[in-house]
């Protein structure tokens, strides 16, 4: 029992290290945090897209995790990439959440993936996109538009198109699906 | 002869996947959709019209909205 309340306390505090270690990268807009984390994945650095703290007024609604140690390799790499951030925020707000939890439902014929609030359904034999949903955002109607009725491999990446959480949000649900679809 | 799919109260993307399977494994030239959101209207027209289905009519009462298809 004693020992399980002292690992307990020990995980506890483990896990705030690692969170005191870390920072957030907030930016003007959706498209900035995806060019940014692209340019950052690219040179090798461990990022993540998260959905903003709520004491974080400026920027948009997604914001990038990262070492905070490394704030000066990445400040400079994004200056040069002609992306600075608006603001670099240490990470201690616990309801911070990452963007790429997926659920994924398998409706027999049809298999749909949730990432963040944007639904992908697929019909499973021929791959093509049915469906789109969610979000809420100005560009779904537009997204949808051009996705539903194109194959997976055909389809355009909403990553490139959208300009919002949703857009964001709707291309990871696409590489999920291209990951559990394609071989 | 029409057939009917009622897909009140569900969300999407079943009123969508119901709709694709009557599309695809009905035989009736017109299919009735009865869904009760904006967002599931514009889900369903979407679906079907990517099938090749024609959307005839769109009828609103209420939040309800009845959406006439009709497949080649």
């Amino acid at each position: 029992m004693l020992i399980r309340r002292l690992l307990s306390r020990f995980k506890r505090q483990e896990s705030r290290k690692d969170r005191d270690d870390l920072g957030i990268l907030v930016f003007a807009n959706t498209s900035e945090v995806i060019q940014a984390e692209r340019v950052l994945k690219n040179g090798g650095w461990p990022v993540r897209v998260m959905g903003p703290p709520p004491g974080i007024q400026s920027g948009c609604d997604l914001v990038i995790e990262f070492p905070l140690m490394e704030e000066l390799h990445l400040q400079r790499l994004l200056t040069d990439a002609g992306i600075p951030p608006l603001e670099v925020v240490p990470v201690n707000d616990p309801l911070l959440k990452p963007v790429d939890l997926f659920h994924t439902k398998d409706f027999g014929g049809y298999l749909m993936i949730r990432a963040a609030n944007m639904k992908l359904t697929v019909d499973k034999e021929s791959l093509v996109i049915v469906n789109v949903s969610g979000g809420g955002c100005p560009d779904v109607p537009y997204l949808a538009g051009l996705m539903v009725g194109q194959t997976l491999m055909d389809t355009p990446s909403p990553g490139t198109m959208g300009h919002t959480l949703c857009g964001y949000a709707l291309k990871l649900a696409l590489e999920e699906m291209e990951r559990q679809c394609l071989p | 002869m029409s057939v009917t799919v009622d897909a009140r109260g569900l969300s999407c993307p079943q009123p969508v996947l119901m709709t694709m399977n009557e599309i695809k494994g009905g035989s009736e030239k017109e299919i009735k959709v009865l869904v009760d959101s904006e967002a599931s209207r514009e889900n369903v027209s979407r679906a079907a019209v990517s099938q090749g289905c024609q959307i005839v009519d769109t009828t609103q009462d209420g939040e309800e909205y009845t959406i006439l298809l009709t497949r080649d």
